[in-house]
């Protein structure tokens, strides 16, 4: 496959411009300039979104639109485009475009990234702001019938919603194809579907077997999660709810998103201690999150509850043996707080390390059997090769991260490329593969897998020699988080499905005024229709399964 | 059946009707007999489904899977089998919104209806056969094919969309097998010269060779291998089983053409399909395996045949649990541009041979 090589030392040739150096690029685009913890701010006309976002894309290199965050403020609404660099994401760069407090119109930046569709569709939803210039601005996680916008300041919280059965009751019967083209057929996948992992509903037109056109629709599943945190405190109440973002066994993943973006601002060092404690935790996690993910995506392919699934969940299930061991959870961790972790490793320690010894042991010889009986299966690469494909180019403009950008050949890991707990320090690569197709993505997968044992297992050795006197498992944290007015901050750690990140501003008092989480699924998944059109309806299926997306952190 | 081919001697409603004195009603006692007869064949399979369904499938695929599947009730989980009878049968009936109704009903019925129908001219063993006709295999062939009307019946009436795939799926799927399996199961029936169930297994009963003293019989799996292979794999696909369960394919379209069928329907399907397996076991137990043929008196003929069956049904089960499934072109590819191929490139070659031999 002739796609194009992912540079091997990228990082290093990345050009790096200093905040002045961008003012000038931008020019007379920038009317204000704001400092945020990870990156400089350039306040923009709400008019010259495009402008400012290509010229950042074409001549700044900044080409990776992470997240839009959109907010209200007392006198004007904000969206705020955080952006950065897939070869180095180190280089960051926020566009802050405010509204107009009465009519909150903003230029869509679709034009240039085409990931900023559903993220400024979240925040016409959630927020309020009209985006022009926008090629579908409708509701994305709420029902088109709902009443207000939820997370802007004059939302009556009390108010009862009335979502009438009349208009729900069958959303789906609409045919909307069939008079003017009778050679298609409009069919519903989902939302209760046996392959849409959750409730997911893809409006799908077919032509014979033939995918012609796929909507995704979501918000099933939206628990307000970013209203919930912005309801509870730093210190406590906020750690909690990471875990139920993506509930597939990412649960320290996620708590890592909160704890790095929450210690930057308040600026808290964790001990080196806790952050290896951190890091194997972490792995584990992803060990049994791509083991499911793997073994969905077998039952997706192969089609019953067959003997790959059934291997995977018995492996998956060593590694939640020991995160139970760890945390004392085996779904909702609650493990991370805020510079260190609740508690160190069970008692007694030599007993932990052999589990997990033993698990890494035996993990080879798993994974040689997952080869056996998939990845070498001939039926199985006769679906998956060169099905669902995804051009690099198109991963990145759609903001794909994780183990779908690195099955494009995208080679961007935060781990890596923006080092935080005890990665930097050990020895581990980023797996990358070319094909950009359903079969790259399961291989990627597979041998993550594999780097994460190897991960874990420096850990274990780092943690069997700590000397007993410098086990310190939290730093010392004030009861009461009260970080700076107008402390504003967007960071991110590499989840099991990518690019998880948290942008969080402060008001000066012990919540956050704006918590908004930037899940990798719900770009990730953007990416579907892509992948999809024009393949056949199990081609569908198999592209939406080596997506691996999980519908509590789409729909969060 | 009683029509038109005259009772053979030996087969089972004769037996019936001589024990019973059933002889001396003329026509009458002909038709008890014949009924009893079925009557007893479809209720040795129904039991077989009983323990293949709810029992064994999943002791096999859990044994695949690294599970322990039922164990609770009664020995073995047995008991299973009645607690889900029950269940089964109690559950409510669901008919969907804007069902074409005779049809919807009636595809339920077809599908056990076909397979039990193909079991009549099957030699069972132990003087279990309830008609032998000089079109046998023909006769075998049509009968499972029937099941496909049921299923586009199912499919079109259920006012589903993923009923309607389903059903296109399983109507595309049998044409494109059902060519393959009958053009070699004709290979077969070159060397034997008839169509005739009995008499095919009769052929297999010679010595092919002698290795080390002991006879290794005439079975035309060992005669042509080659065929046995493809008859197989085209019966896999045409009772619709893994890699082959194109329209049924649970993550893709549902549960296919049986999406909208719950209760007593569910079980008439179900029942419909394991009896198909069954039917395919049997047909190539006959064509390639010596039918009940097997060490030891002949009054272990129907031992013989049961395991056979059962072996094509663990195979099933096998692929189920281990096998991915092909996509819906590949899979009509494979049929028209492979199967198809091979299964004639054997029928002219096993005739050439035939030819030749025969001359000789």
């Amino acid at each position: 496959m002739s796609l194009e090589e992912p540079e091997p030392d990228a990082p290093a040739t990345v050009e790096e411009q200093s905040a002045d150096e961008l003012a000038e690029l931008l020019g007379d685009h920038v009317i204000g300039r704001e400092e945020h913890l990870n990156a400089p701010g350039y306040v923009v006309r709400p008019d010259e979104v495009q402008a400012v976002l290509s010229t950042l894309k074409e001549d700044a290199g900044y080409d990776h639109l992470s997240c839009v965050t959109a907010q209200e403020y007392e006198d004007r609404y904000e969206s705020i485009y955080h952006l950065k660099k897939y070869d180095d994401p180190t280089q960051e760069v926020s566009v802050v475009v405010p509204a107009d407090r009465e009519n909150p119109v903003s230029q869509s930046g679709e034009a240039v990234f085409r990931t900023a569709d559903w993220h400024e569709r979240e925040a016409y939803d959630l927020v309020g702001i009209e985006y022009d210039d926008h090629p579908d601005l409708r509701r994305i996680l709420l029902p088109e019938t709902w009443q207000g916008h939820p997370l802007a300041e004059d939302y009556e919280q009390d108010r009862p919603q009335v979502v009438p059965l009349r208009e729900h009751a069958n959303p789906l019967q609409e045919d909307h194809r069939s008079e003017q083209d009778t050679d298609t057929m409009y069919l519903n996948i989902g939302p209760h579907h046996p392959a849409t992992h959750g409730v997911l509903h893809l409006k799908t037109v077919l032509d014979g077997e033939q995918v012609a056109d796929v909507e995704s629709d979501i918000g099933y599943l939206h628990r307000c999660e970013e209203q919930i945190c912005q309801n509870g405190t730093y210190r406590h109440q906020i750690m909690p709810y990471p875990d139920r973002w993506d509930y597939i066994s990412a649960g320290l993943l996620n708590e890592w998103a909160y704890a790095r973006a929450a210690e930057d601002m308040a600026d808290i060092d964790v001990p080196e201690y806790a952050q290896v404690i951190r890091t194997m935790g972490a792995e584990l996690c992803r060990i049994a999150a791509h083991m499911l993910a793997v073994g969905t995506f077998a039952l997706d392919v192969y089609g019953d509850f067959t003997a790959i699934f059934m291997y995977a969940i018995r492996d998956r299930e060593k590694a939640q043996n020991i995160l139970e061991d760890l945390t004392g959870q085996r779904l909702m961790f609650n493990y991370f707080r805020l510079g260190g972790v609740v508690w160190d490793l069970p008692e007694p320690r030599e007993e932990f390390f052999e589990k997990t010894r033993d698990f890494l042991e035996d993990l080879p010889e798993a994974l040689e059997e997952y080869h056996d009986l998939i990845s070498s299966n001939e039926i199985l690469q006769m679906r998956t090769i060169d099905t669902g494909v995804l051009p690099p180019e198109v991963a990145k403009s759609y903001g794909a991260t994780g183990p779908v950008a690195r099955g494009s050949g995208v080679d961007y890991d935060l781990r890596r490329d923006d080092p935080y707990g005890y990665y930097d320090e050990l020895d581990w690569d980023v797996v990358t593969e070319d094909g950009c197709d359903n079969y790259s993505r399961l291989l990627v997968r597979l041998r993550e897998v594999e780097e994460s044992a190897k991960i874990i297992e420096q850990c274990i050795d780092l943690l069997e020699d700590w000397p007993e006197e410098d086990r310190t498992i939290q730093a010392n944290v004030p009861r009461t988080l009260k970080p700076d007015d107008d402390t504003e901050i967007y960071r991110a750690v590499e989840g099991a499905k990518g690019e998880l990140g948290i942008y969080m501003r402060s008001d000066g008092t012990d919540k956050p005024a704006r918590f908004k989480i930037r899940s990798p699924c719900f770009s990730n998944l953007q990416t579907l229709p892509e992948m999809a059109e024009g393949e056949y309806v199990p081609d569908l299926i198999a592209a939406l399964g080596s997506l691996d997306i999980v519908l509590g952190e789409v729909d969060r | 059946m009683t029509g038109a081919v005259p009772l053979q001697q030996g087969m089972l409603p004769d037996t019936i009707a001589n024990l019973l004195g059933l002889d001396a009603f003329g026509i009458a006692g002909d038709v008890v007999a014949a009924l009893l007869g079925a009557f007893l064949i479809a209720n040795f399979l129904l039991i077989n489904t009983a323990f293949a369904g709810p029992w064994a499938k999943r002791k096999i695929t859990a044994a695949f899977t690294d599970r322990i599947a039922v164990n609770r009730i009664g020995p073995f989980g047995l008991f299973v089998i009645v607690a889900d009878a029950v269940r089964l049968l109690s559950k409510e009936l669901i008919v969907p919104e804007g069902a074409d109704r005779p049809a919807w009903d009636l595809g339920p019925l077809l599908i056990p209806f076909s397979a039990l129908l193909g079991f009549a001219v099957i030699p069972m063993g132990s003087g279990l056969q309830l008609a032998d006709p000089e079109t046998g295999l023909a006769f075998a062939f049509a009968a499972s094919s029937i099941a496909s009307l049921g299923l586009i019946m199912m499919g079109y009436a259920s006012n589903n969309k993923y009923s309607l795939l389903g059903g296109l799926r399983a109507v595309a799927s049998n044409i494109a097998y059902e060519i393959p399996l009958i053009v070699t199961g004709v290979s077969v029936v070159l060397f034997t010269g008839t169509l005739q169930m009995s008499e095919i297994v009769a052929a297999q009963e010679a010595t092919f060779v002698s290795i080390a003293g002991i006879a290794i019989p005439q079975w035309f799996a060992f005669v042509n291998p080659f065929a046995f292979a493809l008859f197989v794999v085209a019966n896999v696909a045409e009772v619709g089983r893994n890699p082959f369960d194109i329209p049924e394919a649970p993550t893709e379209i549902v549960a296919g053409y049986q999406t909208e069928y719950s209760s007593v329907y569910f079980v008439l399907i179900y029942l419909g399909e394991f009896i198909h397996i069954f039917l395919g076991g049997a047909i190539a137990a006959t064509l390639f395996l010596g039918g009940p043929a097997g060490p030891g008196p002949a009054a272990l003929g129907i031992v013989w045949f049961t395991a056979k069956i059962w072996a094509f049904f663990l195979l099933t089960q096998w692929l189920r649990s281990a096998v991915p499934r092909l996509r819906v072109d590949q899979f009509i590819e494979i049929g028209w541009k492979g199967m198809l191929v091979l299964s004639f490139a054997n029928l002219v070659l096993t005739a050439v041979i035939v030819g030749v031999l025969t001359t000789l």
